[in-house]
């Protein structure tokens, strides 16, 4: 049991005054970081004045956050760094307080994080979406001239980065649209079978799936599978190779950066985009005709001779003819997000984000105004 | 006392031996340095040393701790007490340089804000930056600053051993003789431990108390500067020369 218990607060100082009349802070103990919190409110209870002298005699130790909290506290108190008097402190522990004094002497503030309101919020988001479109469009342009060069010059197609782009943007997205598709395609032929079979209508089936399948979900399935899976592929590609000042090195060769990574790519997709749809097309067919016999007394004999009937090859073509413009405003946006984006790693992940979103937006955008378009020529 | 003892370590990464058995000891409140050439394994050995990567035998005891083979607690224990500067810097992208700093104060201590905020006022302080780099992101600053944030990062804790790599790469050279100066008084007025990786020759003369030379995946050479510089290595002879060339010769032989 110690002799002389102190109070809480004079464990870490305490304020004296001696013969002559002048105050002295003694500070005692091991003045740790640990103990932070207990050492500013000892200081902050010390009731600090501007003529008192610091005497270390009791110290054990001292770091530099405690230091800190010491010179912040005598600061406080109107004492200025030069005018600090230490006496009895060991070396160390004077050096340690000096070298604080001396950091101390700008006393800067930090700054507050300033925060915007709703509404300013609002407007800032307002104006960096207009600012996205407008680039958009400018790299729409720039690309649309790359493409024409190709086109001029076909040799300038760079051929090795195409085929690499078409076998991951193509042949390795195989498997998922498959299975997508096929699932959707018994989703949708079971949806329409519970609607007719409670009026006998049970080979309308087929015209429903025949239909909706080819002209309107496959494609935006499919081009919804192709974002996130390519359209995001390329922010980040591209993305990592800014970062690298990869884009940079193809700049300072003489190459255009739109020519050797961006062409390949659009073109890789628009060409793979619609054989993935016509793949779905299929797949989903093939699903309809898998659940129609079970539950619909539909043979696939049936199915095939019926879907020959009334799906009029123009549905197909519809759906088909989307698929390339579908790739090509995927590529572009996931392109243009990968060659723009800031230049620190967070920066590539919310890229890569805003790719799928803005691609699956456009997506659906352009499947309206199409749906508008073809509606108008009776298509 | 040895703060950091590294015994035999060997490190292979398919046929390629990077170190064949790599020993040395670290005494406390010195400032210590490992040279070598490019490839030599050096920041290989320190990711090893801070528990980041295993090496494929050997021990490495950080404050007593065998950082392979101590319970997770424990070192958990013994990485609260040290400090990394990465390369690079390695701060955290999404958060501002005052938040990255005050990371390490947030997560270990309960601190009011009102401190947070000192403690973060006094890292950056004394890591050299402006209180009006504090709300900028890492991506906002200049290589030098972002080294600087870093280490402020880094000091946060008041750590007992503080790993520095490659700290002064891509600085100028006044702002890296200040850092020099600034980790010197770290040892000093403070006691902390520093084991820094560097290129760098004039860290080497104006602040180290002793050098280490990787090479050939054993220790070349340790001791203090003076002494080192006079060993009879190819590569130790080489890296001096390249000093000597540019002082005229005067450093002797």
């Amino acid at each position: 049991m110690p002799a002389n218990p102190r109070p809480a607060g004079l464990r870490w100082c305490a304020l004296e005054s001696d013969a002559s009349g002048s105050k002295r802070l003694s500070l005692r103990g091991a003045w740790q970081l640990a103990d932070l919190t207990a050492i500013d409110s000892a200081l902050r209870g010390a009731g600090l004045t501007r003529s008192v002298v610091l005497d270390g005699g009791g110290l054990e130790s001292i770091d530099m956050p405690s230091a800190w909290l010491l010179a912040d506290a005598l600061r406080a108190a109107g004492i200025a760094p030069e005018q600090v008097q230490l006496l009895d402190f060991s070396d160390v522990h004077r050096r340690v307080i000096e070298r604080v004094l001396r950091l101390d002497d700008k006393n800067q503030q930090l700054p507050r994080r300033k925060r915007l309101g709703a509404l300013a919020q609002f407007g800032k988001s307002s104006i960096e979406v207009a600012r996205m479109c407008a680039g958009h469009v400018n790299f729409l342009g720039e690309t649309a001239e790359a493409i024409a060069q190709v086109v001029a010059r076909p040799t300038r197609l760079r051929m090795k980065e195409l085929t690499v782009q078409f076998e991951q943007c193509g042949l390795n997205a195989i498997p998922v649209v498959a299975l997508v598709t096929l699932l959707i395609g018994i989703v949708i032929a079971y949806l329409l079978g519970l609607q007719a079979e409670k009026y006998g209508a049970n080979l309308f089936v087929v015209d429903g799936v025949g239909i909706g399948v080819t002209r309107e979900f496959a494609p935006i399935i499919v081009a919804v599978i192709v974002a996130g899976r390519s359209g995001a592929a390329f922010t980040a590609q591209l993305g990592a190779m800014r970062l690298g000042e990869e884009i940079d090195a193809i700049r300072t060769l003489g190459l255009s950066p739109q020519q050797v990574l961006v062409v390949p790519r659009v073109l890789a997709l628009m060409l793979c985009l619609p054989l993935l749809v016509f793949l779905g097309d299929v797949m989903s067919i093939l699903g309809a005709v898998w659940i129609a016999e079970p539950m619909l007394d539909i043979t696939p004999t049936n199915f095939l001779a019926r879907l020959h009937e009334t799906l009029s090859v123009r549905h197909v073509i519809v759906g088909l003819a989307k698929a390339p413009a579908f790739a090509f405003f995927i590529a572009l946006i996931g392109s243009r997000m990968g060659m723009t984006v800031g230049r620190d790693t967070r920066a590539v992940g919310l890229a890569t984000t805003s790719t799928v979103v803005q691609s699956i937006v456009a997506v659906i955008l352009l499947d309206a105004a199409f749906a508008v378009i073809f509606q108008r020529l009776n298509i | 006392m040895d703060l950091v003892e590294v015994d035999n370590i060997v490190t292979r990464f398919g046929a390629q031996r990077v170190h064949a058995g790599v020993s040395f000891k670290i005494v406390a409140g010195t400032l210590v340095a490992l040279i070598g050439g490019s490839g030599s394994g050096k920041s290989v050995l320190l990711r090893e040393m801070i528990g980041l990567l295993r090496p494929d035998a050997g021990t490495v005891r950080v404050l007593g701790t065998d950082m392979w083979a101590a319970p997770e607690a424990e070192v958990a224990a013994v990485r609260r007490q040290i400090g990394v500067l990465f390369q690079d810097g390695a701060l955290w992208s999404s958060l501002t340089v005052a938040q990255n700093v005050a990371a390490p104060l947030r997560e270990r201590e309960k601190l009011p804000t009102r401190l947070l905020r000192a403690l973060v006022r006094l890292r950056l302080a004394q890591a050299g930056l402006p209180a009006s780099a504090a709300n900028k992101l890492p991506s906002e600053l200049s290589g030098g600053m972002r080294k600087r944030a870093a280490l402020a990062r880094a000091l946060a804790l008041e750590p007992r051993v503080l790993f520095l790599d490659e700290p002064t790469s891509g600085l100028d050279p006044i702002t890296a003789r200040a850092f020099d100066t600034m980790v010197r008084a770290l040892v000093d007025d403070l006691g902390i431990t520093v084991f820094v990786v560097t290129h760098d020759i004039d860290t080497l003369l104006g602040a180290v108390d002793r050098v280490i030379v990787l090479g050939q995946g054993r220790v070349r050479a340790d001791g203090p500067v003076q002494d080192v510089m006079h060993i009879d290595d190819p590569w130790v002879r080489a890296y001096f020369a390249v000093r000597t060339m540019i002082e005229g010769g005067e450093d002797g032989s």
